[in-house]
């Protein structure tokens, strides 16, 4: 069984029965392999299908998920149950519960750093008083809107008004938390969060490579989230620096805020400004000052100082991307899929009106972006299977999107994987408004292919 | 990934039913049972079936049975018949599984799990009848309906599957409209079953209730103990766990009365 990735959140799906017979063979060595590859911030079991359960069954997946906390440092627990369910789990492991429950995964999703930072209204209820003040700090970390009940009865008062909250979190657990520096996107700028104190271990702990892919995606914004930190020591301050001479090469900015200098040296500060990162006290005074957003880089229209532009060995793998979207296409919608027309320009859009994209990076042995743009229409049409339903919910169609290019990165990534060239993938990003698309991608030269399935026409680019 | 087209292949390739079987079928519907041993001799790949079978230890008989009298005898009417339908599907089932790990001694080994199982979940409701106690036999059709559609498309699946949770029920659903049960239907109609056989089918899918409050109370228990089956560790190995979905929502009326039963089963 492997893991289904959405948002940050791997989740794995047994169904039926789970005892100590059979949770065992439920994920196998290579299943487990797989999700170590995965590049997320949660590993969740789903308990949605499962309709018997006992402790000897879930302790084998508690072992799997912890081994998997020490490797990835990640949030592990499990998800979609009833009360009935969570007060068994509660009960089977009392004190010693050192994973988290989530009642469901739009609740995990508030507390998964990957996501977007909208600001939720959340309303959030725990019998245990130290529970319901780390939720309520961890979604406030989370840049959403906490609301606590402090007892039974004000929870059920507050409860009744529904639709004053997104969601009202309930029977869920917070366990140990990953150690990873986590990241988030906000608009156009990532958020990364550090705390306590900085030392060596950043290097490890900070994924440099979503860093640089990020910054080969297009963001210029990167914001280090400080207010948790009491200390940074001379190896942390090394780190921060080269960090900013990589940004200054994509004309990147990079930001602290919140940061402290009680213990840490003010000298810090000034050599880290020399090296051109800058220091602001509340997060607001970034992501509410649009002026400066803009001037900063988040508007995402910064020129490139060193423009990337598409290379032989891309250009020798084109046949293998082209193959894999075009089989992609064709078997989500049964139709044959035909190339047109190629050339290596600017991307070039006849008309933006009423049309989606989404684009997902890849690095590694090779690196650079594959782009799709599709008449809305027909993003519906293709997306169909993974949809399920007649929709014209943009923000439906728009996820449906991302899964479709995360497909032909995973086949992308294995096609060239048959020619030893190996490269991982992004995250998927999607665009409704293709002239934040072609901000991103800045006249960047790229190759552009045409291609049509059942007569309707979408467009491929691939470019670094 | 499977067209319309495939589907239709597959469908118009289902053979028709074995002379010798359904002339044993008919002796069983006249309770001739002893007629429909002679008749079953005739044919040897079924007199092995039906030995193979009921010696299986789920059937729990303590000596070997070789006579087909006898067995036809042991199994009473309701069984022979159950058993003769059993058949008839392992026509159907592939000489080499491709996208499940099964081979025929496993899928033998479903079949009489399913069947016995059953025929104590109808003893439990104190339900007699000849058709619904064959019901049972069509269910696994899905599963051989799935191997041959799909073994073809195993990494295409894989992909899809590790963007969205689906199962090849509904991925089958939504690219051609028809889903693994309605092809299984097809088989019964072909094969001329009971129209009370593909209902219960149907309803058991978990996906589509029936009206008929009798079918959709088997549906019920038919889809629960599908996948109190399918939960066991060689059928998670086969991959068999996940090929369709499992409705909780669906049987958890009939839950507790389940796991009480199931201390038996």
């Amino acid at each position: 069984m492997r893991a289904v990735v959405k948002d940050g959140i791997g989740v794995f799906n047994p169904q039926g029965f789970l005892d100590g017979n059979n949770s065992p063979v439920l994920l196998t060595i290579d299943d487990i392999k797989a999700t170590e590859q995965l590049k997320v911030d949660m590993i969740l079991i789903s308990l949605k299908k499962v309709i018997f359960f006992n402790k000897n069954g879930l302790d084998i997946f508690v072992k799997l998920l912890i081994n998997l906390r020490s490797k990835m440092h990640i949030i592990i627990g499990f998800c979609d149950y009833d009360q009935k369910k969570y007060r068994a789990i509660m009960k089977f492991y009392e004190k010693d519960i050192n994973f988290s429950l989530f009642r469901t995964q739009k609740i995990a999703s508030l507390f998964a750093s990957t996501n977007r930072a909208d600001a939720h209204t959340v309303l959030v209820y725990n019998d245990d008083a130290s529970q319901r003040s780390t939720m309520a700090i961890e979604l406030f970390d989370h840049g959403h809107n906490p609301v606590i009940a402090q007892n039974k009865r004000d929870f059920e008062e507050k409860k009744q008004n529904k639709d004053a909250y997104f969601a009202i979190v309930e029977d869920t657990f917070l366990g140990l938390f990953g150690h990873k520096v986590a990241s988030r996107v906000s608009g156009n700028a990532v958020i990364y969060t550090v705390s306590n104190y900085l030392d060596a271990e950043i290097s490890d702990n900070f994924n440099l490579t979503y860093h640089m892919n990020s910054l080969n995606v297009g963001f210029r914004l990167f914001i280090i989230d400080a207010y948790k930190v009491v200390s940074m020591n001379i190896h942390a301050f090394n780190f921060f620096a080269k960090l900013s001479s990589a940004a200054a090469e994509y004309n990147a900015t990079i930001c602290f805020v919140g940061l402290t200098f009680e213990k840490t040296p003010e000298k810090f500060k000034e050599d880290l400004e020399d090296s051109g990162i800058m220091f602001f006290d509340n997060m607001d005074d970034i992501l509410k000052d649009k002026e400066l957003l803009e001037e900063l880089g988040a508007g995402g229209s910064t020129a490139v100082k060193h423009k990337r532009t598409i290379n032989k060995v891309i250009v020798n793998e084109l046949p293998r991307f082209i193959d894999a979207t075009v089989s992609t296409i064709e078997m989500m919608t049964n139709a044959t899929a035909n190339k047109e027309a190629a050339s290596i320009d600017q991307l070039h859009i006849p008309d933006t009106e009423n049309k989606l994209a989404s684009s997902i990076g890849f690095y590694g042995d090779m690196d650079g972006m594959v782009i799709l743009v599709f008449p809305k229409e027909i993003a519906k049409k293709t997306c169909e299977i993974l949809i399920g339903e007649e929709t014209d919910d943009e923000e439906a169609i728009l996820d449906a999107l991302a899964e479709l290019v995360n497909i032909i990165g995973g086949r992308v990534k294995s096609l060239l994987g048959e020619y030893k060239v190996s490269v991982d993938i992004t995250l998927p990003r999607t665009y409704n408004n293709l002239d934040s698309l072609l901000e991103m991608i800045q006249g960047k030269k790229g190759v552009q292919v045409d291609l049509n399935f059942d007569n309707d026409k979408f467009i491929f680019f691939l470019t670094r | 990934m499977i067209t319309e087209e495939e589907i239709s292949q597959f469908i118009k390739k289902i053979p028709p039913t074995p002379v010798i079987l359904k002339a044993t079928v008919n002796f069983v519907n006249e309770g001739e049972l002893t007629k429909a041993a002679k008749v079953a001799a005739k044919d040897p790949a079924l007199s092995k079936y039906l030995i193979t079978l009921v010696n299986k230890p789920i059937y729990g008989f303590r000596n070997e049975v070789h006579d087909l009298s006898q067995i036809f005898g042991i199994l009473g009417t309701s069984g022979a018949k159950q058993v003769l339908y059993s058949y008839m599907l392992s026509l159907l089932s592939p000489s080499k599984w491709e996208l499940f790990k099964l081979n025929k001694a496993l899928f033998y080994d479903l079949q009489a799990q399913l069947s016995m199982r059953w025929k104590k979940i109808l003893e439990h409701l104190n339900i007699d009848d000849k058709d619904i106690s064959s019901a049972i036999t069509l269910l696994p059709a899905s599963i051989i309906v799935c191997e041959a559609l799909f073994k073809n498309h195993k990494e295409d699946v894989a992909l899809l599957r590790s963007v969205k949770e689906l199962d090849y029920n509904t991925i089958l659903k939504r690219l051609s409209g028809f889903d693994l049960f309605d092809i299984s239907e097809k088989i019964a109609t072909t094969w001329e079953y009971p129209d009370k056989i593909s209902k219960i089918i149907q309803a058991a899918s978990g996906v589509k209730p029936s009206d008929d409050e009798q079918i959709n109370l088997l549906g019920k228990w038919m889809h629960l103990q599908l996948f109190y089956t399918l939960s066991q560790v060689a059928y998670i190995e086969a991959g068999l766990n996940d090929f369709v979905d499992f409705q909780v929502e669906y049987v958890q009326d009939i839950y507790e009365e389940f796991s009480l039963l199931s201390e038996q089963l």
